[in-house]
């Protein structure tokens, strides 16, 4: 990785990345504006939303980062992928009762919106995250692997690429979830 | 599942905390939704610019952690030929992207008729909230990959949730104080 590291070349490889980021943030922001904004229940929706759309960097930016680390350093494997996928969803899992049980409490202190039966705040993180990382996790070690194929770093070029389809699909899953369950 | 539990018992804390911190800036914005609403342009490339400062700081801890697994970054607080190639590169990076972004958002802006208000001053609150979060960042998460590293910890567990939740809150928070000092 070092001999050719110069900056010329995190120019080359992290740039094009950041622009497929920027892009695909804009078109998370338009969707989510069209998709929940005419909900009934939008005032506590958007309570969730920031603290769902900041779990791709709390989780996915480090599985990814783990799993680029694991290439580089040449100790990727099947066991080790498993376990690091296996760690990624045990703490997504509790983040998002975390995010709902915070959500309640919110609710209960400050917003005092009782439109919808108050446990769907924690099931609605849960299911929406778990739908995302079902995606996400794919996606970003195929990507891992390819960059590192092709003789890129992964570390310059995967994770301003997952950012845009994590939140892209943050944003889906979030929808797909409230429709399921008949969030008015 | 010696590295379940190491990833676990490293992450779960700080995890926990940064997504509780995503609540605070959802606080901080809604609480200075005046000054934010007066520049409708910064609304449109805010969470853009979150993302920007967040990708870039991860490609940052991404990049010292291999760094300092592979043996091409000595685990000490020095400055090094490495770590000037990755704060240059990075640097001009993120101007770069800062550059596409604005163009992108005024062109948008245009598009969906949002009130384009005092252009050169926000462009100018937008470079510097960047430069200096950059500089904070890079000098911040530098020392605590060291830090880190050197107590044999993974410094992708600990630093990327928090850099997340960190940008998250700062952007929006010097875009505010730069407003409110220079308008």
């Amino acid at each position: 990785m070092e001999a050719q590291d110069t900056k010329g070349r995190i120019i080359k490889e992290t740039f094009p990345s950041e622009m497929v980021s920027i892009v695909g943030d804009i078109l998370a922001g338009i969707v989510l504006s069209l998709l929940i904004v005419s909900f009934e229940s939008f005032l506590l929706l958007i309570l969730i939303i920031p603290a769902l759309l900041s779990l791709r960097g709390n989780l996915s930016g480090p599985f990814i980062a783990r799993t680029s680390r694991d290439f580089i350093i040449g100790e990727f494997n099947k066991k080790s992928w498993f376990e690091n996928v296996l760690a990624t969803f045990t703490l997504s899992l509790l983040t998002a009762l975390a995010i709902g049980v915070f959500s309640i409490l919110i609710n209960f202190l400050l917003i005092k919106l009782y439109i919808f039966h108050i446990g769907l705040l924690i099931v609605i993180p849960v299911i929406s995250i778990l739908l995302t990382l079902s995606i996400s996790i794919p996606c970003s070690t195929i990507l891992n692997f390819l960059a590192f194929k092709r003789g890129f770093d992964p570390n310059n070029v995967v994770n301003p690429i997952m950012t845009a389809i994590d939140d892209f699909f943050t944003v889906i899953s979030f929808y797909l979830t409230i429709i399921m369950l008949g969030v008015p | 599942m010696d590295y379940f539990k190491k990833i676990f018992k490293e992450s779960i804390i700080i995890v926990l905390i940064s997504s509780v911190m995503g609540l605070f800036s959802g606080t901080l914005l809604s609480n200075n939704e005046v000054v934010l609403s007066s520049f409708p342009i910064i609304l449109l490339v805010l969470p853009s610019l979150n993302s920007l400062i967040g990708d870039i700081s991860t490609v940052l801890v991404s990049r010292l952690t291999s760094h300092l697994y592979i043996g091409t970054l000595s685990p000490k607080i020095q400055v090094s030929d490495r770590l000037k190639q990755d704060f240059y590169g990075l640097a001009i990076t993120i101007l770069l992207s800062l550059a596409a972004l604005i163009s992108l958002g005024y062109m948008l802006g245009s598009v969906i008729g949002i009130e384009i208000v005092n252009p050169l001053l926000i462009i100018s609150i937008l470079i510097i909230t960047i430069l200096i979060l950059f500089g904070f960042m890079f000098v911040f998460l530098f020392m605590g990959s060291i830090l880190i590293f050197r107590k044999g910890n993974d410094p992708n567990n600990f630093l990327i949730p928090m850099l997340t939740s960190l940008a998250d809150f700062l952007t929006p928070l010097f875009i505010i104080i730069f407003i409110q000092i220079f308008v």
